[in-house]
């Protein structure tokens, strides 16, 4: 054994130029299904770690769906607002412990901008009930004199620079991940800056791109403007928009903790059928599930495909390992005549066919973590995921052994016409 | 040594005998000359001797083994044993050394390895017998398929020789030789095989050599035997 694997060994190297197309053929589909599957993991992983201790989002009626992805991952939009005064009513139900409503819309820089309560920083949690840290400074401050305060996350920190006392500008409306043209955003609110106060500890959630102020700055960045346009003449500065009332009418959504979990179907209920405006109360965990179930179509069709450039690699091992059975005829003829055995020839290529895929396999593997390794600030950067180049995970060993054992199955084929082959030769070839 | 029964041979099951001889016998050590037109059956003879082809009739023997009473696998044991094979060309794995190449038949016979113990292992057996078929030590390490058509014909018929198998067959061997190397060539083959004790039956359309040889076969001249008989 020992011998024919060394000789499987000099004449794989003998057509090393073919061999390694296979070869790189397999280690693109092993990498191309191993970092999907990473990628798969870690979205999902990345998304439920996003909120916990929330019991209830409560907003305008839409699709649960579209209200999370908004109110939590600040991702698309919703249609509509919900009043405060209903936030008040559900503030007021016997089974709620608080209420804290979210108000979305504008952007720093391509960051979204959150109005919130200072309670947020109290009760929003992600991944296991981790609590928000505030790793410099302080959480703005709910009067009039913290007014143009904002809380910063740590990605936005970073990548920006900032550090506590940085004045910023926000801009109207939610612009474009597009950290290329930093001095072209369009600064509608430039005559009310803001200054950093606090920046959050990292989480690994969408809270590390966001910047936190208060309800009523987003109010007073509003003033004098009608349906998301400023009214003309109608500007009102910075310090006498204090003077103004500047408790909102609106908000986006609300994040709801309950006294006890046990009644999160009472809360949603009376939610559900509030009169006064048409709400919805949505559970996180629900709605992320329904997200999955939607995400699970696209990422079932990717790996399909996946699948499909495997089965080409696998199909093209066959391929290139027929062709050249032809050249190797004499070459088994050969082997033959010096006393092998027809199960010699057959073990000679299944060892090749062996060696051939698992070269593939690890080789797509390493691939796939050099391309995540440098994929991952990038992913961090744009879409707030966190790639973790960990131990692998049972689903991607599961998939680069179904590669191998592919490879495996297909080398037999031509494995076995050459069995057939030297079978029928004998001794001399019939070339 | 060999043993042949009268014998008919067919390619395909029920179409005419290629092949049909009479009783045929060769003495151990022996040196056959096997010689015919073209087509007339040579390499035909040759698989049956290597128990790689088996006859329609009769029956062919090597050192008292019929060959038909082996199975496949044990026929393939037996000849990587007893038989040593070359050919007129492209005998050697050419991603191979010299020497890795003259050793090749002790990685698939016991027999032969443990013959080659005497001489101090197949090494040492591949670089005497390389040595005796007169091939200059500084290509033993080369690849192959860097020799010349003559010099691979030596690095083939020395790793017939490895290990003393009874029996050697050389189909042709010096047809891709030029001329004027034939005779050499054949020296040195006609002499190893004596010193190795081996039957060396070759085939040839040389018939200048076949006065060298213990026994003249005329393949036409034993078909017509085998008509008659």
């Amino acid at each position: 054994m020992n011998s024919l694997w060394s000789m499987a060994r000099s004449s794989a190297w003998n057509r090393r130029s073919t061999l390694v197309w296979v070869v790189v053929s397999l280690a693109l589909a092993t990498a191309l299904l191993w970092t999907l599957e990473r990628l798969r993991h870690d979205i999902r992983h990345s998304f439920s770690q996003s909120v916990s201790g929330v019991d209830l989002i409560v907003g305008a009626r839409s699709s649960p769906v579209q209200l999370m992805l908004f109110s939590v991952f600040h991702i698309g939009s919703v249609p509509q607002s919900m009043s405060m005064d209903s936030v008040h009513k559900l503030a007021q139900h016997r089974s709620v412990s608080w209420v804290v409503p979210l108000s979305l819309g504008d952007s720093h820089r391509g960051f979204p901008v959150l109005g919130t309560t200072p309670a947020y920083f109290q009760h929003f949690a992600y991944g296991d009930k981790q609590p928000l840290v505030v790793q410099q400074g302080a959480v703005f401050a709910d009067t009039l004199d913290g007014l143009y305060e904002a809380v910063i996350g740590a990605e936005v920190a970073r990548q920006m620079g900032y550090g506590l006392g940085q004045s910023i500008t926000l801009g109207h409306g939610m612009q474009d991940h597009d950290h290329d043209h930093k001095g072209e955003q369009a600064d509608e609110h430039a005559d009310k800056p803001f200054k950093v106060v606090g920046i959050l500890a990292p989480t690994g959630t969408p809270v590390d791109r966001t910047v936190h102020v208060s309800l009523q700055a987003l109010e007073a960045l509003h003033l004098g403007w009608v349906a998301g346009t400023p009214m003309p003449g109608g500007h009102i500065p910075a310090d006498q928009a204090r003077k103004f009332n500047l408790q909102p009418e609106e908000v986006t959504a609300a994040l709801v903790g309950l006294k006890s979990r046990a009644a999160v179907f009472n809360v949603q209920r009376f939610v559900n059928f509030y009169e006064e405006e048409a709400l919805m109360g949505v559970m996180p965990g629900v709605a992320l599930g329904e997200l999955w179930s939607v995400l699970g179509l696209g990422e079932n069709a990717l790996l399909a495909v996946s699948a499909l450039v495997a089965l080409v690699s696998v199909v093209s091992l066959v391929a290139v390992v027929l062709a050249g059975l032809n050249e190797r005829r004499r070459e088994l003829a050969v082997l033959r005549a010096v006393g092998a055995a027809p199960r010699h020839v057959l073990g000679l290529l299944t060892l090749e066919g062996v060696w051939v895929t698992c070269a593939g396999v690890v080789l797509g593997v390493l691939l796939a973590h050099a391309g995540m390794a440098l994929a991952t600030p990038w992913l961090q950067q744009s879409l707030g995921i966190r790639l973790q180049l960990a131990a692998p995970l049972p689903t991607q060993l599961a998939l680069a052994g179904a590669v191998l054992l592919a490879g495996l199955l297909a080398s037999l084929g031509p494995a076995w016409r050459a069995y057939r082959l030297s079978l029928a030769d004998g001794l001399s070839p019939r070339v | 040594m060999i043993d042949i029964e009268p014998l008919r041979f067919a390619w395909t099951r029920g179409g005419p005998d290629t092949l049909l001889l009479g009783r045929l016998q060769v003495d151990r050590g022996q040196t056959v000359f096997l010689h015919g037109p073209s087509g007339c059956g040579k390499s035909t003879l040759l698989g049956l001797l290597a128990g790689v082809l088996s006859p329609r009739q009769g029956r062919v023997s090597l050192l008292g083994q019929d060959w038909a009473a082996l199975k496949a696998g044990q026929r393939d044991a037996f000849r990587a044993d007893h038989v040593g094979v070359m050919f007129q060309q492209f005998n050697l794995l050419p991603y191979l050394s010299v020497l890795d190449n003259v050793t090749l038949p002790c990685r698939f016979s016991k027999l032969r390895r443990e013959r080659c113990q005497a001489a101090g292992g197949p090494e040492a057996a591949a670089q005497s017998w390389l040595q005796r078929m007169g091939l200059p030590e500084a290509l033993w390490s080369r690849r192959a398929d860097t020799l010349s058509v003559g010099q691979q014909q030596r690095v083939a018929a020395a790793r017939a020789l490895m290990g003393q198998p009874e029996l050697i067959l050389a189909d042709e061997p010096t047809s891709a030789l030029d001329a004027a190397l034939r005779q050499g060539f054949m020296d040195l083959l006609l002499q190893a095989a004596r010193d190795a004790g081996s039957t060396l039956v070759c085939v040839s359309h040389d018939e200048q050599q076949a006065v060298r040889f213990d026994v003249q076969w005329s393949l036409p001249a034993l078909q017509q035997a085998g008509v008659s008989a």
